[in-house]
């Protein structure tokens, strides 16, 4: 593992080249390419924001942990980190199959692939910062030393997703049609983590105490939760759900890299 | 004697046949569920073992053999972009591939970028590839220099391997892969590579070279293995690899004798 800790920094310059390569081929004008970018977060955003609080009504679930009016900040903070997520699930699957040419022929470190992925795609998240800070000017959220949480919250969220990354990137080689699920996948993300309702919501429901507990235990709670921490600082995670997210991020990393390890001579030949 | 640069030591690689997509997330739940549990035969042969070889710097060596006998097999472990799963490779250098006729070129991607792509992902800096890029570009012919700009797909089979021959050889590398690279170009387009390969050889770098040319492989290599069925059974003279080539088969012909150059 150290070996390919360390070909993976020796190739440093490749991951910087391959992230940049991914996104100016993503948004070729630049000042378009980035509106561009917020259209789809800030659509759904909408969306949500228009049939919770306009038609269901008035924010009746929100468990009396966000004031209404901030609402859309709540939603739009998970928002935009769900997206880097579910475009990591989306795209990972073909980080691999996508660059054969490359790997065929070319003797890189091909962590490197699955990798630059989820840097290139952190992109849409960071563009979505000024978005959320104009909705907190817009409805008065204060601005406090908080927002340092939003570093942590990027880190823990990239080493989960770099984890998955590589998990997806190399059994997509060996069982093309996981691809298929992953819209599933990221629909079940999105519900099953705070971001359209407070986790408080969850946690006072009628459930059993298992449920609870597998709830939690998906490391995207805490990392939702640290994100909405940086503009309700009430809400940041408990020890307990911390070390939960920070744990189970860590170990899906872990078994990314040794699962990436064992399936790649096989990778190189199916390719 | 010098430490050799490639060391090759009972080498062996096994694929799978016919195994190509049929491991299915789907089948997994299906056999998961089956009480008999009836694997899938699964048929694996060996497309090369139980080679050894040693390559010291400065040499020129040629493989020879058949259609599926290994030898792109062979220079795909050499390059590191194929595991082997018997014995092991030992490369001291950086490699230079030409591999099955490509440098690694994405076919939506124009030529320019390709270049700069597959350059630095070879280690060079932005700053040496745009030192070099004119006449890697130009060394590829007039076609290239007009398209250089065009997504490489549209690039003709020649193009593509134009380019990707002229920016390979121009790799700081002290290994160069060359693989039937040389049989696409046109005949002033070979006359220049001979050239550049002269240079090379010149320069003390090493050359593998997989090719079906005689007078290529007598021209450049002193060397020669012959592969057959995934077995080494050749290592020697150019000579003697090709004549245990010619040996084998039943038209006498077989390499391509009557090459220009």
């Amino acid at each position: 593992m150290a070996s390919t800790t360390l070909g993976v920094w020796h190739s440093r310059n490749v991951l910087w080249y391959l992230i940049r390569r991914d996104l100016a081929l993503k948004y070729q004008q630049s000042f378009m390419g980035y509106l561009w970018s917020l259209i789809e977060p800030i659509g759904i955003g909408l969306i949500y924001y228009f049939v919770f609080i306009v038609v269901i009504g008035r924010g009746g679930r929100l468990a009396g942990t966000i004031p209404e009016e901030q609402y859309i900040l709540y939603l739009m903070a998970g928002i935009f980190s769900y997206m880097w997520t579910s475009s990591v699930f989306n795209q990972a699957t073909k980080a691999l199959t996508s660059q054969k040419a490359l790997i065929t022929t070319m003797n890189v470190p091909r962590e490197v692939f699955p990798v630059g992925r989820v840097f290139a795609r952190s992109a849409e998240f960071l563009a979505g910062i000024p978005v959320l800070a104009l909705i907190a000017v817009w409805r008065d959220a204060p601005f406090t030393r908080w927002l340092l949480v939003l570093p942590l919250a990027m880190l823990v969220q990239a080493v989960f997703l770099i984890g998955v990354s590589l998990i997806l990137s190399s059994l997509n080689v060996m069982m093309p049609d996981i691809e298929r699920f992953m819209s599933m996948i990221g629909r079940v993300i999105f519900y099953s983590s705070p971001i359209l309702y407070p986790l408080a919501a969850v946690r006072s429901a009628d459930l059993p105490g298992w449920v609870k507990v597998v709830y939690e235990a998906n490391p995207l709670v805490g990392i939702v939760e640290l994100h909405h921490s940086a503009w309700f600082p009430h809400v940041f995670p408990s020890t307990g759900l911390l070390l939960t997210c920070v744990t189970g991020s860590v170990v899906t990393l872990v078994a990314g890299w040794l699962l990436f390890r064992r399936l790649e001579p096989a990778v190189l030949k199916e390719l | 004697m010098t430490q050799p640069i490639i060391e090759v030591r009972d080498l062996g690689v096994e694929f799978v046949r016919n195994r190509r997509r049929n491991l299915r997330f789907r089948e997994m739940f299906i056999h998961a569920f089956r009480s008999d549990r009836r694997r899938v035969q699964q048929e694996t042969f060996w497309p090369l073992r139980h080679v050894t070889f040693e390559i010291h710097p400065g040499e020129a060596v040629g493989i020879i053999g058949r259609n599926g006998a290994g030898k792109s097999t062979l220079l795909r472990l050499v390059a590191g972009v194929l595991k082997p799963d018997e014995g092991q490779v030992v490369v001291r250098g950086k490699v230079a591939p030409l591999i099955q006729l490509s440098a690694g070129f994405s076919g939506d991607l124009t030529g320019r970028e390709n270049v700069y792509l597959v350059a630095s992902l070879h280690g060079l800096s932005k700053k040496e590839i745009r030192d070099k890029f004119d006449e890697i570009v130009t060394f590829a012919g007039k076609q290239v220099v007009d398209a250089i700009d065009t997504p490489v797909r549209h690039y003709s089979s020649g193009m593509r391997v134009r380019l990707a021959f002229s920016l390979v050889s121009r790799l700081p590398h002290p290994i160069l892969l060359v693989d039937e690279a040389l049989a696409v170009g046109d005949r002033e387009f070979k006359k220049k590579c001979y050239k550049v390969i002269d240079d090379l050889l010149a320069e003390g770098r090493t050359l593998v070279l997989v090719s079906h040319s005689q007078p290529q492989l007598t021209r450049f290599c002193k060397r020669g293995i012959y592969l057959d069925g995934g077995r080494l059974v050749v290592d020697g003279t150019i000579q003697e690899a090709l004549d245990a080539y010619n040996g084998t088969e039943t038209r006498p012909h077989e390499v391509d004798k009557d090459d220009d150059d």
